[in-house]
């Protein structure tokens, strides 16, 4: 396990790196998690007129400044994708695949793009649906379940739920044709609804039903909620006061993830915020 | 303090109670499981004497675990007098746990 960091950044979009190049200006041990990439949404934008100071630079002109700007700073994006943060109170547990992170304080910056739920995937949530198929699988022993993969990485947890339970159905949310162990099923068909009345009983597709015990519906991008169980949302945003505060203290959030308008410079305001009142947070502790 | 609860003394131990009873159902093999535990530790210190907690291992004492049809875990079920009240599914943070055990204290 690493040594606990004084903070953990979580997203590598304009939010996620003002907040890393701030909270490093003070001196603060930090890690960034995030992509090779930055941001998609950086990346794309073909124009842009509204960033002080740089007008009508592209998308991936404004990434190559950010980057010499972290890289001129020794900042580095340590590549991984977090699955689920803890508030353990004197500090944060960051959760990925077998790992452990630790950090005494945390900012979110992950940007927006959750996938929108399915029908009934939300009120059956602990009631045989379920977003983590390794964590969940040996209580469906004997019993059937159906993994609804919205990426390639969901086919390597079938194939290992696949080693545990009666039978498995695999609906891929993607083109790509899935890579499966033999005896799993695949569905190729559209899903309308997760059925249920106390519990799951099976999945609606639009030319068939599959009667299931369980659902685990694999995505890649993690709403908040779920990513730090107990944070307060607001609609389908990170509450958070002016100092970028969550309900969570020494949980701090910024960018797209908090709300309304989404913009690079907002974006980059709210993580230099979030990053300085991190660091009061931990000179206070 | 959390003590230990087992298929065969279950439902004597929610039934014989009069503050609020905790179960905290887990099982070895679950990540979240373990980052609770400590945290629900720490509740049940800071709630002495207003409610019991136990936690009851899913694998070992399957007879509960499918009386109330455990999905996920860790799930934390609060009883009174006997029958369940409120629940929740998944890790939680101290404040939060300490709110929901707060509407049955
Ligand atoms: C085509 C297009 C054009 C745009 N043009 C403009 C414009 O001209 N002007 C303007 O102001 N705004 C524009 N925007 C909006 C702007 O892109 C966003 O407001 C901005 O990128 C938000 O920054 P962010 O840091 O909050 O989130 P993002 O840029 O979305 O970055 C979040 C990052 O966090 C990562 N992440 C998420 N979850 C995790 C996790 N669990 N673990 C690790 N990493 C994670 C994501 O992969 C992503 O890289 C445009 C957007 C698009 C799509």
């Amino acid at each position: 396990m690493d040594s606990r960091y004084d903070i953990a950044i979580v997203g590598s979009g304009p939010a996620g790196l003002s907040a890393a190049v701030n909270a490093r200006v003070r001196n603060k041990n930090i890690i960034l998690f995030g992509n090779a990439e930055f941001s998609e949404k950086l990346i794309k934008a073909p124009k842009i007129k509204n960033y002080l100071g740089l007008p009508d630079i592209t998308g991936l002109q404004l990434k190559d400044k950010f980057e010499n700007h972290i890289k001129s700073m020794n900042i580095n994006i340590t590549l991984e994708r977090i699955n689920e943060i803890y508030a353990m109170g004197e500090y944060f547990g960051l959760m990925v695949n077998q790992k452990m992170y630790e950090a005494k304080a945390i900012v979110l910056a992950t940007g927006i793009e959750y996938t929108k739920p399915l029908r009934g995937e939300e009120e059956l949530l602990g009631k045989g649906v379920g977003y983590c198929a390794t964590c969940d699988a040996p209580l469906y022993k004997g019993k059937v379940v159906t993994i609804i993969g919205y990426n390639k990485e969901a086919e390597r947890e079938a194939n290992y739920v696949n080693e545990l339970v009666k039978k498995v159905y695999y609906i891929p949310m993607y083109r790509d044709k899935p890579n499966l162990d033999d005896n799993i099923e695949i569905v190729e068909d559209k899903v309308l609804e997760i059925y249920g009345k106390e519990r799951v009983e099976k999945v609606i597709l639009e030319n068939k039903q599959i009667d299931t015990d369980g659902v685990f519906v694999l995505k890649d991008s993690i709403s908040p909620a779920q990513l730090v169980p107990g944070i307060a949302m607001e609609s389908n945003h990170v509450k958070v006061d002016a100092n970028m505060n969550t309900n969570i203290p020494g949980c701090f959030a910024a960018g797209d993830c908090v709300g309304r308008p989404y913009q690079y410079m907002k974006a980059v305001g709210q993580g230099q915020t979030a990053a300085l009142n991190a660091v009061s947070y931990l000179d206070k502790q | 303090m959390v003590e230990e609860i087992k298929d065969a003394n279950f439902s004597n131990s929610i039934k014989d109670s009069d503050t609020p009873v905790v179960v905290d159902f887990w099982a070895s093999w679950c990540g979240p499981c373990k980052m609770l535990s400590p945290v629900i530790e720490e509740v049940s210190d800071e709630l002495q004497g207003k409610a019991k907690f136990f936690k009851l291992n899913v694998d070992e004492n399957p007879v509960t675990a499918a009386q109330f049809k455990i999905a996920s875990i860790p799930t934390v079920m609060v009883f009174k007098d006997g029958s369940m009240v409120d629940k929740f599914v998944g890790f939680r943070p101290k404040d939060t746990i300490k709110d929901v055990l707060g509407k049955h204290i």
